[in-house]
């Protein structure tokens, strides 16, 4: 059975920098961190590490009093990101027809746990009676992609993927598949994460991955591949894309971003944590594979890369064993080196930065590398400025989660 | 403070309605206030007031703002 082509042609996100895609990636390709020391005073004890706040977002302003009240703020940020994207894909916010053959598939890892997080100071230390009436719905993974579904008048398949730090790059490959396979013709699709809540950054403090810094380095705190490399920076935001079936986008007149060309997706199946090099081989392989993307075809990897000693490491040792001779001239960058490791979300804002740099024939650098590690050599490292010496015909945008999840999603040049 | 106030304070301050348009009279469904919002408010009462949460079949047939203030004065009463 024929294939359907894929059409990314709405792109929308939320992020730190405050400012819209244009101003994003244009400060990803300056080197430049969104990166600052977050301060949480709780009567349980302060906490200051390196974070990303989306604080200029007002969720009053973009959505409305009565929709952003009922809505957690990883739903108010996936949000907003969803609607950018739909109006960048030329769709308007009002009166949307029902349409059973348009979707959502969404990402998060920990979806209203500020809610949640809430809701236990008030039983637990307040001593209140009962919880809000609001809480479950607030709080539920799924409670972004059915507000988003509601006001689009999505009517087709609407499912939401917890897959930890891979979430929005498996929702994305998954809705790749439905619209593929012609089970769909459009698929609103990304992520959303509000993790700084300080219970859970507690709790990732604990595991000691995080990046120290104080308010001087924190900007540099997030330094992939690098040699003093000390961890990951957490932060919160959103990313959103409209794929569609490319006779569907070609028919309404849209603006082509790019192909969404293949997808592939694996289980380490032998850590909770800790990466297998295998395991990725395995996804970027079918990524190629289902792309129809050979090797010596792929001009830009945008690493999952989070800056801790193993990760890194692990997806360096993947990509030369996949790109064989032509790793050394593969252009790699982490961008989580500036707008930070967004769990369930940063899978669909890596996607975004893919398909820009594919978009623009422009690829960010990773920042704060000022000495590769010896053991993430064997590729060609963007540092310091971007590499914009001729157009990309395709790339890649890996994501590999706790539980040992991979997934690749690959872009080809519109 | 006064049941009616509490209502006000908490559609306007929530969800945007105009404080003028929420009277005695005035049909709960006609402010959108459908179980999730009605529930809230109840939610808010018991903050507020420190009044009991209201049965099932206290607050199964109430149509009308009225009727809450009048249902929760009555909490109040009981309180007493």
């Amino acid at each position: 059975m024929a294939q359907c082509r894929v059409a990314v042609t709405g792109l929308g996100l939320i992020n730190p920098f405050s400012g819209d895609l244009e101003n994003f990636f244009s400060r990803l390709l300056n080197s430049e961190s969104a990166i600052r020391l977050l301060t949480l005073d709780d009567p349980a004890g302060s906490l200051s590490l390196p974070a990303l706040q989306c604080q200029g977002f007002n969720p009053v302003d973009l959505l409305g009093k009565p929709l952003s009240h009922t809505m957690d703020r990883f739903s108010q940020l996936g949000a907003a990101a969803a609607f950018s994207a739909w109006r960048d894909a030329g769709f308007s916010l009002d009166n949307n027809a029902e349409r059973v053959d348009y979707g959502l598939s969404w990402g998060t890892g920990v979806g209203g746990v500020t809610t949640f997080e809430h809701g236990y100071k008030n039983l637990y230390r307040s001593n209140q009676r009962s919880a809000s009436p609001l809480t479950v719905v607030l709080a539920m993974n799924n409670a972004a992609a059915a507000h988003i579904a509601i006001k689009l008048g999505l009517a087709g398949s609407c499912l939401t993927y917890s897959v930890a730090c891979a979430s929005s790059t498996a929702a994305i490959g998954e809705a790749f598949h439905s619209i593929r396979s012609g089970r769909a013709s459009l698929m609103v699709v990304g992520g959303s994460e509000a993790p700084l809540a300080y219970g859970v950054l507690r709790a990732w403090e604990a595991m000691r991955v995080l990046a120290p810094g104080d308010a001087d380095t924190a900007h540099a705190a997030c330094r992939p591949f690098s040699k003093d490399r000390a961890g990951l920076v957490l932060g919160e935001g959103a990313g959103a894309m409209v794929i569609e079936e490319w006779d569907h986008a070609v028919t309404r007149g849209a603006h082509i971003y790019a192909e969404l060309a293949g997808y592939g997706t694996s289980c380490d199946h032998t850590h909770l944590v800790r990466p297998n090099t295998e395991g990725e081989i395995k996804a970027i392989q079918q990524a190629l594979a289902v792309g129809n993307l050979g090797a010596d075809g792929i001009d830009y990897v945008n690493a999952h890369a989070t800056a801790t000693p193993e990760g890194d490491v692990a997806e360096i040792t993947a990509l030369k064993a996949v790109f064989g001779d032509h790793a050394a001239t593969l252009p790699v960058s982490s961008t989580k080196s500036m707008h930070g490791h967004l769990l369930g979300a940063t899978g669909v804002i890596e996607a975004i930065i893919t398909v820009m740099a594919l978009h623009k024939g422009a690829i960010p650098p990773t920042a704060h590398l000022d000495t590769v590690d010896p053991a993430c050599e064997g590729v060609h490292h963007i540092i310091g400025k971007p590499l914009m010496d001729k157009p990309l015909r395709a790339a890649l945008s890996n994501s590999f989660a706790f539980g040992g999840v991979n997934a690749v999603l690959a872009f080809r040049s519109a | 403070m006064d049941a009616l106030l509490i209502i006000r304070q908490f559609l306007s301050e929530q969800y945007g309605i105009a404080p003028e348009t929420i009277t005695p009279e005035t049909p709960l469904d006609k402010l959108g206030i459908d179980s999730l919002m009605f529930f809230e408010l109840v939610f808010e009462f018991e903050g507020k007031l420190g009044v009991r949460s209201p049965k099932n079949e206290e607050i199964a047939d109430l149509k009308t703002i009225g009727e809450l203030i009048a249902l929760i004065d009555n909490l109040r009463l009981e309180k007493t």
